[in-house]
């Protein structure tokens, strides 16, 4: 077994800092990025033969441009034979490494840039964000005719989890704050003030029981990465981060379709991803836990395989997922505490990951690093992407 | 300020009997002949064994709250008045799960597993959504 495992490996990573740029064009955001990772591969740029952007959402103007090679030419790639937008959602970031590494190891490019850059922040407003979100990726038959919205998707999967399995407010909350201490520590996060439980659960109400604080906010953005081959990787770096195994489930379209909303398909795609990798949650150093918003963290970790069912939110309470903590936790911050930039939340944990992997990752930097677990969702979480990477082939 | 109009279902031709029926005070749903299952949301084929011989039934229109949340802020512009408003997805009682409010109760009153039957409240002269209210 092992399609993908130890054949193909990232290289670069790149990002830009999460937050409010009225004065940067969304194009910034991408080509800055882009070129950072290349700058970190230390490639020359003409290496890259495949493009890959994913999609933004603030204008169908800016998707356009990605779309249609603009990333290429602003660069200056003059070798790149394919320009080709891959979008999932959430789960483009896991995406990327099953297509790109799929096109590296068939040998239809030898270099993948990978790139996500939207403009959340500053090119809707509060309120067209909240009615951007009341249709994007939900039913416009089945749903959107009954004021559905993610606030109130999250606030339904968190009531009926919290019922199942006696989940405290608090312990949701610690969510807020474990993902906060590591955005204290990231100069690309957004929110870097300390946060208290308190805090959280003093903050408006939205939808119950979700509050204001455990809810993402919008934001302009970027990252991006490269991907080759494990052979390639070994000659150009000294760590190559190696894509171990990944698996995933797509479980709904429709938010009431699905059949468990405290479960989704996060236990059969871990099962498998782990399986392709050779190894057990206890190998995992980092676990970049996909959030938007608490209880999907908290599901994520226990459908991993992390700890038992209804005992996530203790750990993220105790601290087991803090700076220094057993399990360091979605340690950019998480779209909670970085900043949710639509499909880029997925790819700035992807990013973040490699970065602990090839121990980058300053002051935050997990100690000692060599597997790590990402994981992605799309929609309003119908899918379950789990995509293990490592510096060491097990 | 114009307070901006609800949003009526974008209707897919194969499920316009589900919102006609809705209209004239019926909840329906499809059921496969061949693997007998009942579906929802009305669908081209069986989603379980891909059988085209699909029928509509009525259904009784008992169902349980599966989960609910509270709309408190933060709600889609059209829906900013309904606040506090109740999302609910639940179970009918012939085994499918739809989205909803819960309606002619306390918000407050919802809880999980709760029993609940469907009431229509028109929407337009076109639309009449199925709600549900506490038993
Ligand atoms: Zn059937």
């Amino acid at each position: 077994m092992g399609r993908l495992k130890g054949k193909v490996a990232i290289v670069g990573i790149g990002e830009v800092p999460t937050g409010r740029f009225p004065d940067r064009a969304a194009i910034f955001h991408a080509v800055e990025s882009a070129r950072l990772a290349i700058k970190d591969a230390g490639i020359n740029k003409d290496l890259i033969d495949f493009v890959m952007p994913t999609a933004a959402l603030y204008s169908p103007q800016f998707n356009t441009e990605l779309v249609t090679c603009r990333i290429a030419e602003e660069l200056g790639l003059r070798n790149a034979k394919t320009n080709c937008q891959i979008f999932a959602g959430g789960s483009s970031g896991s995406c990327f490494l099953k297509l790109g590494g799929s096109i590296i190891e068939t040998g239809i490019a030898n270099y993948v840039l990978c790139v996500h850059a939207d403009r959340l922040g500053t090119g809707v407003t509060a309120q067209g964000g909240i009615d951007l979100f009341s249709t994007a990726g939900i039913s416009a038959e089945w749903e959107v005719p009954f004021g559905q919205h993610y606030s109130a998707i999250a606030g339904l999967t968190t009531t009926r989890y919290k019922y199942e399995t006696g989940c405290t407010d608090e312990q949701l909350a610690a969510v807020c704050v474990s993902n906060r201490k590591w955005a204290e520590l990231n100069p690309n996060a957004f929110f870097r003030k300390p946060l208290t439980i308190e805090e959280v659960l003093a903050s408006k109400m939205l939808s119950t029981p979700l509050r204001a604080k455990q809810s993402n906010m919008l934001f302009d953005g970027g990252s991006a990465l490269i991907i080759t081959s494990a052979e390639r990787a070994a000659e150009i770096t000294e760590k190559p981060v190696y894509l171990l195994g990944e698996s995933g489930r797509v479980t709904h379209f429709v938010f009431s379709q699905e059949p468990d909303l405290t479960r989704f398909g996060w236990a059969e795609a871990a099962k498998e991803a782990f399986g392709e990798a050779g190894i057990t949650p206890n190998d995992v150093d980092v676990a970049e836990i996909y959030d938007s918003y608490p209880i999907y963290q908290v599901i994520g970790m226990e459908e991993l395989g992390f700890c038992r069912r209804g005992e996530a939110g203790e750990m993220y309470l105790k601290g087991d997922t803090w700076p220094g903590g057993r399990l360091p936790t979605t340690t950019n911050g998480g779209m909670l505490s970085q900043g949710h930039t639509g499909a880029g939340g997925g790819v700035a944990l992807l990013v973040e990951a490699v970065r602990q992997l090839m121990g980058k990752a300053g002051q935050r930097q997990a100690p000692d690093a060599k597997i790590a677990v990402e994981t992605g969702t799309g929609g309003t979480y119908m899918d379950a992407q789990v995509t293990i990477l490592g510096t060491v082939i097990p | 300020m114009d307070r901006p109009k609800k949003p009526a279902p974008i209707v897919n031709d194969w499920a316009r009997p589900f919102w006609e029926a809705a209209r004239q005070g019926k909840l329906t749903i499809q059921q496969c002949k061949d693997c007998k299952k009942p579906i929802f949301y009305p669908r081209l084929c069986c989603p379980h064994c891909f059988s085209e011989d699909i029928h509509w039934i009525e259904a009784s229109g008992k169902a349980t709250v599966y989960s609910y949340t509270v709309v408190e802020n933060n709600a889609p512009s059209a829906f900013i008045a309904d606040m506090p408003y109740v999302v609910a997805v639940v179970r009918l009682e012939e085994g499918v799960q739809m989205l909803s409010n819960i309606v002619g109760c306390d918000p407050y009153e919802v809880k999980c597993d709760m029993p609940v039957q469907v009431t229509f409240e028109k929407l337009d002269e076109e639309f009449t959504l199925p709600k549900f209210k506490p038993i």
